[in-house]
């Protein structure tokens, strides 16, 4: 490649890890505690069913 | 269920919109430039010349790092927002003394604090990029950083009440004050000259104007899925207490 | 007619309301001398710790461009403490609730307690500079006018006791106390701070433009104090309530 043009692209290039750095720790972080939120979603929601069932079956006895 | 599945729907829109946002800014949006680079040598390329001097050509300098802006500005403006809504239903609370508007204030600040710390994190990722050093107190950064501390001041004061209701009230309490206080310190802080770069200081190309806005768009709708998620936990727990009690008793 | 009348025995009554609650602190703190005597002793403290960090720096370096600072750091640290046992003891006393029972306007023992913290603020400001200027300006030139140290201290002190009056009363309900008055505090304390060295360092230094930076300053100072005292006031009473 021309000298002159890896000297342009490198000034970019340089900025690059940076910039993608910030976007895919965003995402990741994002979804980390999405993910989270919804594992204690999905536990109290069997936490609700088991409730609901025993309360069924002492309204049954 | 029907609000988490809505809440679902607008993460998935949401997070399309901001990747969107991101594939346009490194593809359809135009090059910021941002000062000049001299190279010895004449290139081929599509920024102009400005002047040819003893040094060598000086050409416009493309500006990699302004990239950030398409989902960076989105972020901390939704946190804004967020915060806001924080201190909207502490007001809302202080005048009903309704719990409901404590749980919903809380889970907004909550949010906001996710989204202050993403602020943060890509704000800093960025000021590496365009000034070469990790944190240079500059009135954004300052005012990002005390929000930070204001945020989680909020909740180890809530951590150290243990009556609800009083909890509930000072919290609400701080909570507002400390949104007055937010932009006051941006004020402040600009007392002291700054080198952050002015959103929109001279005018900005459609190009521009779309990813922008799809990214924020992109991100509202995220900041109000997380918010509509938590508050569905927030209900389920609620729920469960009730029916534990109700077992028991 | 009457309606003056009737209103004016009520203004009155919280003005008198008011001085009798300043007036229990005072004499309070004039028998026991804590608060003072606290607050200076950790005042004179933090001097030996500037001294520490000051202690390599040499000759060459004028500790006037950083004598603002290093003053408004003692008084955020010492106002902490005194806000702290300022209501620690309304507490540990019951006093607080006993004024909340008494038929007292809420807004009055806010402006009643905030004023005291002030005072006594201020005293240990008045005390502090002299001992300051004594231990690490001697020999260094005054550049601004004098009367502006003062304005700009009363200008902070306002802002620190109002928000400080409201923060302390409700971390001395939590189980972290001065921790907690800590996390609170020193945020919301920012903005003034800033404003307020800004101010101090122009009246120190001097020079070209400083009494236009001050002034700013001032400005800005007068703008915090405004609109948080204002807040405080209006927040304090949920506080009390809760």
């Amino acid at each position: 490649m021309d000298p002159t043009n890896e000297e342009l692209y490198r000034l970019a290039i340089t900025d690059a890890p940076y910039v993608l750095a910030a976007y895919g720790i965003l995402w990741v972080a994002l979804m980390a505690y999405v993910g989270m939120v919804f594992r204690r979603l999905m536990r109290l929601e069997r936490e609700v069913q088991v409730l609901e069932e025993s309360m069924e079956r002492r309204a049954g006895e | 269920m029907k609000q988490l599945r809505v809440a679902l729907v607008m993460l998935v829109i949401g997070g399309l919109l901001t990747t969107v946002a991101f594939v346009m800014a490194f593809t359809t949006a135009e090059v910021q430039r941002f000062g000049t680079v001299t190279l010895s040598e004449r290139i081929d390329t599509a920024f102009p010349l400005q002047e040819v001097t003893a040094d060598g050509y000086r050409y416009e300098r493309p500006w990699f790092s302004q990239k950030i802006f398409y989902f960076h500005v989105p972020v901390a403006e939704a946190s804004f927002l967020v915060f806001g809504v924080a201190a909207f239903f502490a007001i809302r609370f202080l005048m009903t003394k309704r719990k409901e508007y404590d749980t919903k204030s809380r889970i907004a600040m909550e949010t906001a604090i996710v989204f202050v710390t993403l602020t943060m994190i890509t704000g800093i990722l960025w000021t590496r990029a365009a000034w070469g050093v990790w944190w240079e107190w500059e009135p954004r950064l300052t005012t990002y950083f005390i929000m930070t501390l204001m945020m989680i001041g909020y909740f180890v004061l809530r951590n150290s009440i243990e009556d609800e209701e009083r909890r509930a009230v000072y919290a609400s309490v701080f909570g507002i004050i400390a949104f007055i206080n937010a932009p006051i310190s941006f004020f402040i802080t600009r007392l002291i000259p700054s080198n952050h770069p002015v959103v929109f200081q001279s005018g900005f190309a459609t190009s521009n104007l779309v990813p922008f806005i799809l990214g924020q768009i992109g991100m509202l709708l995220v900041g109000y899925a997380i918010y509509s998620i938590r508050m569905n936990e927030e209900r389920l727990e609620e729920r469960v207490e009730i029916m534990k009690e109700a077992l028991e008793g | 007619m009457a309606e003056t009348t009737a209103r004016r025995p009520g203004r009155g009554l919280s003005w008198r309301q008011f001085r009798a609650i300043l007036r229990k602190d005072i004499v309070m703190e004039l028998r026991t001398k804590e608060m003072i005597t606290s607050m200076g002793i950790y005042a004179l403290l933090t001097m030996v710790v500037y001294q520490i960090a000051l202690s390599q720096a040499g000759t060459a370096f004028d500790p006037r461009t950083i004598a603002a600072g290093l003053l408004w750091l003692a008084f955020v640290f010492t106002s902490m403490l005194g806000l702290n046992r300022s209501l620690v003891h309304e507490k540990d006393q019951g006093c607080l609730e006993a004024l909340l029972l008494s038929p007292v306007d809420r807004p009055v023992i806010f402006f009643a307690k905030a004023i005291g913290n002030m005072i006594f603020l201020l005293i240990v400001q008045v005390l502090t500079i002299p001992v300051f200027a004594f231990l690490f300006l001697q020999g260094s030139e005054y550049g601004g006018q004098l009367w502006m140290i003062p304005v700009a201290l009363l200008g902070g002190a306002v802002g620190i006791a109002g928000v400080g009056t409201l923060l302390a009363t409700m971390s001395v309900n939590t189980k972290g106390k001065d921790f907690v008055l800590a996390v609170l505090f020193i945020p919301l304390m920012y903005p003034l701070l800033l404003a307020c060295v800004s101010a101090t360092t122009a009246a120190v230094l001097g020079g070209d433009g400083h009494v236009q930076q001050f002034w700013s300053g001032m400005g800005l100072i007068a703008a915090y104090d405004a609109i948080m005292v204002l807040a405080a006031y209006a927040l304090y009473e949920f506080v009390l309530g809760a």
